[in-house]
């Protein structure tokens, strides 16, 4: 008895001083990772699954900015700065596997963290949760989402009297509407104005229908459907040319609300949890932010008359009977591919900008849970870890963000250059990007001291379509200036058509990232002794003057800058 | 003899002036008045040209810190050669960038704690941008000569501004020999107010500007 009591002690010396040794012997097998610190070994496991080790699953504790991933044996050693005041949860997270973890035990042990993966069982007839579901966790960035435009897809009257053929009064056959050409088609607007009814039904919706079914289906593009995204699939069927791949879980699984997303140490018990790289790649946003038209069989345009073979091999097409509508997702990919490495754009994704922190949502978040919640399975991390939701996008501030102006001038004996740089500073994508109806105009003008405009001699002036009348209500038409902008035809020569009615884009004038147009004015000077200044102002139209007037639309361009010389 | 001692006279009195024309007078003082905007302060008063001073800038210090998604200052006025830090001090990392045609440069993304600096070597506007955070924005103005203040809250200034020189490193810059000067303003939201003044052999001269709203100049025509 005596002997077993000292054996059993002996035991006991010898688990604690092998639990104290352990990280540090088995430190060389783990493979650490981006971002990995160097530091102490803190704790050391093994992932598991029902299959065996897993492998090349990113571990960490649980908030910690590093991590570090799983040798072939699925072992792993976490380091970091040692805390004896709390005793934190290790996570490990891997693509196609539920997130799990276990809490940092004494001497830096851990129990196996068990992953189970996630059965590829989409089941249709799951019914979206309300964002109200959400928000009675994630307040926070529930409110911020409800003020996007995320949230407003399908209820936009602007997109209904597109479709509808409507004014802003409900008039009908007022202005072009894809219903009044395709009466018998429902259209694929549905697709990504109404994503959760368009993925019960697949495609072929008729607005009214979703408007008229379960609130859920019509809130927007909402927490749910988003992250149910498993995958991101090429389908030339879509208008898009992706098409997401869901994950809606059946009731069999429990109550758990099965979410993926791009945290792998989210391991609480009312979300199931699952890390997805998409929802940090560009390639989450290309199934809506891509629209692309298929002209049919045999069918094709004058391509390169606006794109040289080399830009429309970057946008990833093969051949010229795609007409591209929207490319935004493209405009990014091209930028990115053409960029060498260690550039200091190399690497950026839609996320980086369109959400991002601003000074409205200051201070900054430490979790991304509030209330009680929080106090029960809150994740203190750093705000460089949360993305605000706002997808910000076509407003004033980015707009000012995204384009920058710069004026030159030289006096010569008669005539006054003028040297306008245009310099598309912070957009990812050609600005304006997305719906072809955008536009940005140019306005150049120059005086003599007695400030009477001087005539252009030399330079570009901006088209009919730019309005004609009085510049005070907006038409520029005949203007010194220059537009950007990318404008689709249709056969009859028609400018600025919507989508369902072009055939031919007549040019695209967008700026590329990070890149500066340079334009010249040259003005006749009457006086060569004056001294004459100079103005430029970028102005954004979101729809063309004669869309707006037919439609009832009060929209308003948006000034970007004025810079003078 | 006679003829000699006047020509000597003619000379000694030429030297005399050639000398009191290079002698260091005065200063520019003086007031903005903006229109259309809340506060005059902040806004650039600079003399275009001067004669030509020694001023060694090895030893400024220039400073463009980042916190709360927010640079400060908002405008920062350097002599050209300058070399300007950029610390971020906030919580999140940024972007420091500009396309300005007088200084394009990209500091890539970095981490709070991290510091990175430019060296401007062009006079202008540079136009300061994060390129993640859209409502950063601020404006490093390269001027030719030290001859330059800051308003203070009241739209009060004083050319050549000692205090704000010294602040920077910058020490012994003289005052401006007497003559004629044209004086102009920057700011982001002005038009350019420019006035001619004179700045006596001894003393100061005052100088009210009001700039209105509207589109900002260039720094050199």
């Amino acid at each position: 008895m005596l002997m077993s009591k000292k054996v059993s002690g002996l035991v006991r010396a010898l688990i604690i001083l092998l639990s104290a040794i352990l990280p540090f012997l088995t430190q060389g097998h783990s493979a650490e990772k981006d971002g990995d610190r160097d530091g102490t070994p803190l704790a050391a496991g093994l992932v598991t699954s029902q299959y065996g080790p897993v492998t090349d699953a990113r571990v960490r504790l649980a908030g910690q900015g590093h991590f570090t991933l799983t040798d072939k044996h699925g072992r792993f050693t976490v380091r970091g700065p040692r805390s004896y005041f709390n005793r934190p949860i290790v996570t490990a997270g891997k693509e196609g596997w539920f997130n799990n973890g276990a809490p940092l035990g004494m001497f830096g042990l851990v129990g196996d963290i068990e992953l189970r993966p996630v059965f590829l069982a989409d089941n249709p007839d799951y019914r979206f949760n309300s964002p109200k579901v959400c928000f009675s966790c994630h307040s926070k960035v529930t409110r911020i989402w409800d003020q996007s435009k995320m949230a407003h897809t399908t209820a936009n009257p602007k997109l209904l009297d597109m479709y509808y053929g409507t004014d802003a009064e409900g008039n009908p056959e007022r202005g072009e509407g894809y219903r009044l050409d395709n009466p018998s088609s429902n259209g694929n607007c549905a697709t990504c104005h109404a994503p959760s009814a368009a993925a019960a039904s697949r495609w072929s919706l008729d607005l009214k229908q979703v408007l008229n079914s379960p609130l859920t289906e019509w809130e927007g593009v909402a927490c749910e459907y988003c992250h149910k995204v498993r995958k991101v699939v090429d389908d030339p069927s879509a208008p898009s040319g992706a098409s997401a791949m869901l994950e809606r879980q059946a009731p069999v699984r429990g109550r758990s609300i099965l979410v993926f997303g791009p945290y792998d140490d989210v391991v609480v018990p009312p979300m199931a949890a699952s890390y997805n790289p998409l929802f940090d790649s560009g390639r989450f946003c290309s199934t809506c932010h891509s629209h692309l038209k298929r002209l049919g069989p045999g069918k094709t345009w004058e391509r390169l008359k606006i794109y040289s073979d080399e830009e429309w091999a970057a946008f990833g097409f093969d051949n010229n009977s795609i007409l591209p509508i929207q490319t935004t997702y493209q405009e990014w990919k091209q930028w990115q591919n053409g960029l060498p490495a260690g550039d200091p754009n190399k690497d950026k994704k839609c996320q980086q900008c369109h959400m991002s922190w601003q000074k409205r949502l200051l201070p900054y978040d430490d979790f991304v849970v509030e209330g009680g919640a929080q106090h029960m399975w809150g994740t203190y991390r750093s705000p460089e870890q949360i993305r605000p939701h706002h997808f910000e996008g076509g407003t004033e501030a980015q707009l000012q963000n995204a384009l920058a102006l710069e004026l030159e001038g030289d006096r010569g004996d008669n005539e006054l250059l003028v040297k306008v740089h245009i310099s598309n500073t912070n957009g990812g994508h050609w600005v304006p990007t997305g719906e072809p109806m955008r536009s940005v105009f140019l306005l150049v003008e120059a005086r003599d001291s007695e400030d009477v405009p001087l005539q252009l001699i030399r330079g570009s002036r901006l088209p009919e379509w730019a309005g004609v009348g009085d510049i005070k209500n907006g038409d520029y038409s005949g203007l010194p200036g220059a537009v950007f902008a990318k404008v689709l035809a249709d056969k009859a020569g028609n400018l600025n058509v919507p989508f369902w009615r072009a055939s031919r884009i007549v040019f695209d004038t967008r700026i590329r990232p990070k890149k500066t147009v340079t334009l010249e004015f040259v003005f006749a000077l009457t006086d060569p002794e004056d001294e004459p200044s100079a103005e430029a102002t970028l102005i954004y139209r979101p729809v063309p003057k004669r869309l707006a007037r037919a439609k009832k639309w009060q929209v308003e361009d948006i000034h970007i800058v004025t810079k003078a010389w | 003899m006679k003829r000699s001692s006047t020509i000597l006279l003619v000379l000694t009195l030429a030297l005399i002036l050639v000398a009191s024309s290079r002698t260091w007078a005065g200063n520019i003082a003086g007031v903005v008045q903006p229109q259309g905007l809340r506060s005059p302060e902040n806004i650039l008063v600079y003399v275009v040209k001067a004669a030509p001073v020694s001023v060694d800038i090895s030893q400024t210090k220039y400073l463009m810190d980042q916190q709360q998604l927010t640079f400060i200052p908002h405008i920062l006025p350097v002599l050209v050669g300058a070399k300007v830090e950029f610390p971020n001090n906030d919580k999140v990392a940024h972007n420091v960038f500009s396309l300005s045609q007088a200084k394009k440069f990209n500091l890539g993304s970095y981490k709070s704690g991290e510091i990175k600096t430019v060296v401007f070597d062009q006079p202008g506007v540079i136009d300061l941008r994060c390129d993640v955070h859209q409502e950063m924005n601020a404006y490093i103005l390269v001027l030719k000569n030290p001859y330059f203040a800051v308003t203070d809250k009241e739209g009060r200034f004083t050319i050549p501004d000692q205090r704000s020189l010294e602040k920077q490193g910058i020490k012994g810059v003289p005052p401006l020999t007497a003559g004629k000067y044209l004086v102009k303003t920057w700011h982001e939201k002005l038009r350019t107010a420019k006035e001619k003044v004179e700045v006596p052999v001894n003393g100061e001269v005052t100088v009210i500007l009001k700039p209105k709203r509207g589109a900002p100049g260039v720094l050199y025509k």
